[in-house]
This record gives C-alpha cells, sequence and structure tokens, in this order.
C-alpha cells in the first residue's frame, strides 16, 4: 500500500486570472476514503477536477500510482467521478449508462453484458437495467452513476458532495453503501463536502480546506477533538471562541473580566461546555429553542453572544430571563498563538 | 359568470381577427368565377388545380424549397458549433460574436437583398441563386444558433464532463451525449429556419433574375397582373402546409418549447 | 465551462465570418454611399433627403403607423393575454396555438386575405352597401386604414406572446390579493399587472414597432403606391428611379429606429435586474 498513492506537489490553480488554489501539497494514501472539507469556495472542488484532469493546473504536478499525469488528459487518466448532478446521460437506459464506457474500451459484448450485470448487482440495481434514469428515483440515479464509473476500475473514485441531494433516510443508506463497497473494493476513494458531519461520518482522513489552503489534515477525531485553528474549532463546533488578554477573555462586544491561565491566543467552548444557572457571570436569554434532549440557549453577555446547550430536564429559562453562567477552564480548548492547541487541565 | 362570456368574447374576436382571414381565403380560392370576390361565384377546385400547372409557380416553388432545405443546413452546420461555443466556453470577443451572428435579425432584409446584388452579384459575378442561398443562410443563422443555444443551456455540461472521464474525447462526448440530447433543439431549428426561409421577402426583392424567383416574390408579381383567385388558391395551400408543418411537429416534438 | 478557449473560438468563428463577410460587410458599404456624394464624405444626400416633403410625409407615416399598431396590439395584448392565462390548462394550449400559427404562415398570403376582405367587392363594402350606409363601395384598400390593419394582423401574435408569458410569470395570488385589499379591476390593472409584466409590454412593443417599421408586405400589397412606408419607398426609389443614395439613407433611418428600439429594450430590460 503506497502512502502516497495520489500526490498533489506545489499545485497551483486558477480561473482565469482568480486564483483559488495557491499552492497546496497533499499525499493520499492507496485505498484510504479522504474526504476534502470546508465552506464554498474553499478550492476543494477545483482540486477535485484537477485530480480528475478536468482543468489544468498553473504549475505543479499530480503523480496517481507513482506516474506523473500531470499532462494526462482526462478521458486517459482512469479517474472515476460521481458528479454531485449525476450527470447521466438521459438518453441512454441503465444498463447502457453503465455500459457506455466498457463500449468505449472496445470490449466485446459478452464481457460488458457481464460487468453491466455485475456492475448493476452491486448497487442492487439490477432488476432496472431497461430504465431510463429519469424514470428512476434520486437514489437510484445516485447509486447508478456510482455503478457507471465502478464498473470502469478507476485507480481513484471521485465523489462530488455524495450525500448532498439526497433526504436523511436515503443519506444513512448511502454513506453505509459507500463504506461497503470502498470495503470490498479497497478503491482510494476522495470526496468533497461542505458538511463536517458527513465528514466525521465517512472519513478515515479528513482534509479541511479554507481559502486554497490546508488548514488541517487528520483523522476525524483529531480534527473533532483537536483543531488546529481557530477556523478548524469553528468548523467543528466550538461556537464559543474568544480572544485571551491579561485581565481575561474578548469577544465582539466587550470582555469579561477573570483568570483563564492561558497567556495567549484564543480559548473556545463548545455549547454544552457552558454552564447555565450558576457561575460568576451574568447574562440575558435572547433564543431558546427546544431540541429533544437538549435545549440550546442564546445568551447576550457583556463580551457578546454565547451559544450554550443544557439537557433538556434542566431548569428551562425563558427569553427576557436573567442567567447566571459559567465558562470553565477545564474542558475549554485552547488555541495558543502559532503553538499546538491544548485542552486545558482540570 | 358574466367574467367568463367576456372573456370567451374577447378570445373570440382576437382569433376571428388573426385567423378569420385564412377561412376567407380559403374559400375564396374556391370561387368557380373568374375574379376574386368574396363570397366566391359558386364553388370550384378549379383554381387549386390551376397552381399546380403554372409553370412560374413550379419554378419559384422548386427555388423556395431548396433555399429552404439547403440555406436551413448550411445555417445549422454554422450555427450548431457556435452556438456549442458560446454555451460551454468562455471565447476571447464573444459577446461580439454573438452579437454579429445575430445582426441579421435587426438588419431590415430589404437593405440585405440590395447590398448583396449591389456588391456581390454585380462587381463579384455570384449569380442571383447563390446570393439568394447565402442571404438566407445568414438570415437562419440567428433562429438556428438561438434554438439550439437554448437546448444546449438545458443540458448539463457535467454529462460531457462524464462521458470524458469515462474514456470518451471531446469530439466523441458531443457526437454520444451531446447531439442524441438535443435532437429535438436541432430538428426545431430547422423547421423555424425553413419556415423562416421559406415566407421570406423582403431579402429576396432584389435578387431576382430572369427565372429566378422565390414563391411569396412571385405571388407579388402574379397578384400584380392579374386579379384571378390563383393566388387565393395558393396562399391557402401555403397556409394549410404550414399548418400541417407546425402540427406534426408540435406533436412528435412539442415545437412550441423551443420557439 | 471549458478552458480551452481557442478551441472555443474556432467553433464559434465560421458563422461569425460568414456573417461579417456576406452580410455585414456589403450591408456596411452600402450604408457608408449614403453618406458620399460626388466621392466625398458629406451629409448632402441627407440634407436634400430631408427636405423632399414626400419623404418626410413617408416618413411620419411609417412612425405613426408603429406606434399606433404597437399601442392598438398593447390593448389586444392585455385582453386577450388575461383571457389566455386564466383559462384551464387544455384550453390555454389551444388558443395559444391559433395565436402562435399565423406566424409560420406566410405574410403574404396573409396579406392577401385583406384585398378579399377591404376590396371595392370585398365583405366589408359589401356589408355598407348592403346595410345602405354609403350607396356606392368606399375606398378602404390603399387608405393608411388597410395598412394599418395588415401590419396589426401581422404583429399581434408577437405581443400577445409577450405578454401572455409576462403574465404566466406574475406571482400567484397577486390579483385576488390586490382585489382583497380593495382595489378596483382598473386600480388591478396599473397599480399590479402593468408595473409586474413592464418587461413583456416593452418586449412586445419592441418587436411590434420595429417589426412594423421594417414590414414590406402590407404596406406593398394594402398601399401600393398612395401609402407609401419606408420600405415600400426604397424599393421605389431603387426600382423606379436607381436612386441608391436615397435607399442608403433609408437603409440607414430603419436601421438606427430598430437599434435605436431594441438598445431601449436591452436598457430597460437591464434596469429591472
Amino acid at each position: 500500500m503506497s502512502d502516497r498513492f495520489v500526490s498533489l506537489q506545489k499545485l497551483s490553480l486558477a480561473y482565469g486570472q482568480t486564483e483559488v488554489v495557491p499552492e497546496l501539497d497533499l499525499d493520499i494514501r492507496e485505498g484510504e476514503l479522504i474526504a476534502l472539507l470546508g465552506p464554498s469556495g474553499c478550492g476543494k472542488t477545483t482540486t477535485m477536477r484537477a485530480i480528475a484532469g478536468l482543468m489544468a493546473p498553473k504549475t505543479g504536478k499530480i503523480f496517481i500510482d507513482g506516474t506523473d499525469v500531470t499532462r494526462t488528459p482526462a478521458n486517459k487518466r482512469g479517474i472515476g467521478l460521481v458528479f454531485q448532478s449525476y450527470a447521466l446521460f438521459p438518453h441512454l437506459s441503465a444498463f447502457e449508462n453503465v455500459a457506455f464506457g466498457l463500449r468505449l474500451k472496445k470490449m466485446d459484448n459478452l464481457e460488458v453484458t457481464s460487468r453491466v450485470e455485475h456492475g448493476l448487482n452491486t448497487v442492487g440495481l439490477a432488476h432496472l437495467a431497461a430504465r431510463k434514469p429519469a424514470e428512476m428515483s434520486g437514489g437510484q440515479q445516485q447509486r447508478l452513476s456510482l455503478s457507471r464509473s465502478l464498473v470502469m476500475e478507476p485507480k481513484v473514485l471521485l465523489l462530488d458532495e455524495p450525500l448532498s441531494n439526497l433526504d436523511a433516510r436515503l443519506r444513512l443508506e448511502m454513506r453505509t453503501e459507500l463504506q461497503r463497497l470502498q470495503r470490498e473494493t479497497g478503491i482510494t476513494m476522495v470526496f468533497v463536502t461542505h458538511d463536517q458531519a458527513e465528514a466525521l461520518a465517512l472519513a478515515d482522513r479528513i482534509v479541511l480546506m479554507k481559502e486554497g489552503v490546508i488548514e488541517q489534515l487528520g483523522t476525524a477525531d483529531e480534527l473533532y477533538n483537536k483543531p488546529a485553528s481557530k477556523f478548524a474549532a469553528d468548523f467543528f463546533g466550538f461556537e464559543n471562541i474568544f480572544a485571551v488578554s491579561d485581565a481575561g477573555i474578548v469577544g465582539n462586544k466587550g470582555s469579561l473580566a477573570g483568570t483563564f491561565e492561558a497567556q495567549d491566543g484564543h480559548l473556545a467552548w463548545r455549547p454544552g461546555a457552558v454552564v447555565v444557572g450558576k457561575g460568576p457571570y451574568e447574562g440575558t436569554v435572547t433564543g431558546v429553542a427546544f431540541a429533544g434532549e437538549q435545549r440550546e440557549y442564546v445568551i447576550e453577555a457583556a463580551l457578546g453572544q454565547i451559544k450554550a446547550t443544557t439537557p433538556a430536564t434542566d431548569k428551562r429559562y425563558e427569553i427576557g430571563d436573567s442567567v447566571a453562567f459559567d465558562l470553565p477552564l477545564a474542558g475549554a480548548w485552547h488555541l495558543p498563538e502559532g503553538r499546538q492547541g491544548v485542552l486545558m487541565a482540570k | 359568470m358574466t367574467s367568463k362570456w367576456t372573456s370567451r368574447l374577447i378570445i373570440g374576436l382576437t382569433l376571428t381577427f388573426l385567423i378569420g382571414p385564412f377561412l376567407i381565403i380559403i374559400l375564396a380560392g374556391m370561387s368557380a368565377g373568374d375574379f376574386l370576390a368574396f363570397p366566391p361565384d359558386g364553388l370550384s377546385l378549379k383554381w387549386y388545380i390551376k397552381v399546380f400547372t403554372v409553370e412560374s409557380f413550379q419554378k419559384s416553388f422548386a427555388l423556395s424549397m431548396f433555399l429552404a432545405v439547403f440555406g436551413t443546413l448550411t445555417a445549422l452546420v454554422l450555427g450548431v458549433p457556435a452556438a456549442y461555443a458560446i454555451s460551454r466556453y468562455d471565447i476571447p470577443f464573444g459577446e461580439t460574436i454573438k452579437t454579429v451572428v445575430a445582426a441579421p435579425i435587426i438588419v431590415p432584409g430589404i437593405i440585405v437583398g440590395l447590398a448583396l446584388l449591389r456588391y456581390l452579384v454585380i462587381p463579384l459575378g455570384f449569380t442571383v441563386t447563390l446570393a439568394l442561398f447565402l442571404a438566407h443562410t445568414a438570415l437562419v443563422l440567428p433562429y438556428a444558433v438561438r434554438v439550439v443555444l437554448s437546448s444546449l443551456n438545458n443540458l448539463e455540461s457535467d454529462m460531457e464532463e462524464a462521458a470524458v472521464l469515462l474514456g470518451c474525447s471531446r469530439v466523441g462526448a458531443f457526437t454520444r451525449v451531446v447531439l442524441p440530447n438535443i435532437q429535438g433543439g436541432v430538428l426545431a431549428a430547422f423547421i423555424l429556419g425553413f419556415v423562416t426561409s421559406f415566407n421570406q421577402v423582403p431579402v429576396s426583392l432584389f435578387l431576382s433574375g430572369p427565372g429566378v424567383r422565390t414563391l411569396p416574390i412571385d405571388m407579388l408579381s402574379y397578384m400584380e397582373i392579374t386579379f384571378d383567385p390563383s393566388v387565393a388558391a395558393l396562399s391557402a395551400l401555403l397556409a394549410f402546409l404550414s399548418v400541417v408543418i407546425v402540427f406534426v411537429a408540435e406533436k412528435f416534438l412539442g415545437f412550441s418549447r423551443y420557439v | 465551462m471549458f478552458q480551452n478557449n481557442r478551441e472555443g473560438l474556432a467553433l464559434a468563428l465560421p458563422a461569425a465570418v460568414f456573417t461579417a463577410l456576406l452580410f455585414l460587410l456589403p450591408v456596411g458599404i452600402l450604408l457608408s454611399e449614403a453618406f458620399r456624394v460626388d466621392g466625398q464624405w458629406s451629409l448632402q444626400g441627407y440634407v436634400d433627403f430631408a427636405v423632399k416633403p414626400l419623404n418626410q410625409t413617408v416618413f411620419l407615416r411609417t412612425l405613426k403607423l408603429g406606434f399606433l399598431v404597437a399601442s392598438v396590439s398593447a390593448v389586444i395584448g392585455y385582453a386577450s393575454a388575461f383571457c389566455i392565462v386564466n383559462m384551464d390548462a387544455k384550453s390555454r394550449g389551444r388558443v395559444f396555438g391559433l395565436v402562435v400559427l399565423p406566424l409560420m404562415i406566410s405574410p403574404v398570403a396573409r396579406t392577401y386575405a385583406w384585398i378579399v376582405i377591404l376590396g371595392r367587392t370585398g365583405i366589408v363594402n359589401d356589408a355598407i352597401v348592403g346595410l345602405g350606409l354609403s350607396d356606392t363601395p368606399i375606398r378602404i384598400l390603399f387608405t393608411e386604414t388597410a395598412v394599418f390593419l395588415g401590419l396589426l394582423q401581422l404583429f399581434l401574435p408577437l405581443m400577445i406572446i409577450s405578454l401572455v408569458s409576462a403574465m404566466e410569470n406574475l406571482p400567484k395570488d397577486v390579483i385576488p390579493a390586490a382585489r382583497v385589499l380593495g382595489a378596483n379591476w382598473f386600480q388591478v390593472f396599473t397599480k399590479v399587472i402593468l408595473p409586474l409584466t413592464k418587461d413583456g409590454l416593452v418586449m412586445g412593443g419592441t418587436l411590434v414597432f420595429t417589426g412594423s417599421l421594417t414590414a414590406y408586405i402590407p404596406p406593398a400589397i394594402l398601399g401600393g403606391s398612395k401609402v407609401l412606408m419606408l420600405e415600400t419607398l426604397l424599393y421605389q426609389r431603387v426600382n423606379v428611379a436607381n436612386d441608391f443614395v436615397s435607399a442608403g439613407i433609408i437603409a440607414t433611418i430603419l436601421i438606427v429606429m430598430s437599434f435605436g428600439a431594441n438598445l431601449l429594450l436591452k436598457r430597460i430590460a437591464a434596469a429591472r435586474k
């Protein structure tokens, strides 16, 4: 298993004069399921298109399985791509959609038939072989698109927002399906998403991107629990992030005096880490929402907005209520200036 | 329910104004008399039969058919790639190219005919038929580009990229994936172009020579000399032809989607 | 979007070059000739053209008919479009089809019918004499009225189509909402429908106006040499007098007016965005 199965080296990508990715280095391991995660405009889709060969890099190189493919045209790269729109051919049946690429390889008919049947079987669509894409549901179209790419036995399979067009129930089903297919085929998969929950649930490793630069790369566990930057912390649910000063912490409206033991950088709390109902600080409830097992509060305090959740069984506060709260140091995530983040000791 | 009846009345009057004249033309052409009149002097089909025997009508019909078919085909050969380029590429001078290609719609046809006569036919020795062919092609081109373009814009370009990733060349992606999915639009463009070219008058006004006249021009000169119902009969037949074409196109293609 | 723009240019260029060389270039030369007198650049041709009373009459008549046809088709268009969009889907399709159909039929055929209707022995005169409104048939053919009717019949469908599509895009239930808020039908039209369908009106108006300005067949068949419009005047100047300067001038006027109307349309459409 190669650790550098797909290797992007000093890759720079631009649309005309607009630079999207300034300089990117990334190594993808053989057989892993990796997510390119980030808000829209972060360059994740552009990077994926560059790997596929749909866009030529300005500078830099792309290696796949040890071969430099930077100048290899998209149709000769042996890479599969499942489009967000699925991009199925509306004039062809499900069978012919899957057979499309095989026929271009001048494979004989028997071989095509057996491979297509196997491909449709793998995604559970064998019974719909004669249907046109328009006569299939969204989930079926998605699986057809997946099967169309898989029968080509690509070295790398790219997936653009694979779950975004599906409803919640289908999303779970597809997630399991993707993981199963990846296990069974061992194909290296790269998927692009803006949804952190999707990346956390599906990927072996996550590449978090911001403005064309890799912000953090690691396992789901690492990114969720040890965000390396303010951006990463914010992206993974640390909704209360404040700068540390000599006297306390500073929000966008003001500051909160107190001892926080950290010297510099930022302190971050997940909403669940905020204590509501007791503590040294005072705020006003400006929003409350019931979310099943917990209650979500927005508290307006001297330093700005605090997002907090409490178990639904706790005392309920109403909008306008004055409420005490605490930002306990134990459980806060500290992001010092220019160094690794650390979990503050209890 | 008064508003319902008012509505019916308004639609009825409008349609009478738009369609009524054709019914009158059909009947006027059925006259048994020798002069155009309505109500007709008795009924007969002799004028409907006669128009097929008039030699100049035969020749001009053939010319008009030739121009409409080959002018439109040429316009499609030029227009489909142009529409494809406009929809899929960010071409340099794209706006200028679009304006140039669309210009024939805005320039009054009579001027085009005159200009081609003066600067292509007379000095360069182009035949009138060639000049007519060029003029009709240029005239149909904007419609061909517009109709094909709108079908292309309805087709996601993802599909072509998918085809390329599955091993197609760019040309292959066009013939295997794009063309099958826009063929309705191309056919609609052909029909629209055909009808536009066939009915075209002003462009052809100055572009006529001995024995070279399009059918509508021939009808105009015929009605200046003769006042018999044959032009009415011919008009009715042409109207009928258009109706059949449009009806068939609508039935099999949903033509009105494209226009 | 594909990145190889040279490839795109190669695909678009044949069409552009074809039109530029074989269409725009000859037309351009023709127009420029109107600015040349005895080999010199000059506006004398325009001055000579403008002082002739016939030319003035024809110019003003063309403008007048253009406006008139556009205005009347707007009125009929609104009434018809309102009725059409309020029909059930099935009859709406049918009626819309009947409105579009004439556009596909030869304008010669469409205009010729008016000779039968308006001629000395046509239906209208038969009715007038029959009802005793006049002892002898009155002359309708070869009057502005005849040309007006011919133009209206030719171009009305364009207005109706534009207005129908504008009205189909009206937000759902705005009319009932205005009614519930107390507007009478006149107010509903002026305060709700008109402002919301302005684009369609401008679009249809431009199509009808420029169409009428540059139409040849109705003035030729129904106006003859008595009711000349710019197009028929151009034809006559060339055919009767070999007067290419006047032809170039009329051509320029026609193009400027069509272009102006189109530009106005684009401007208004852009301002709305």
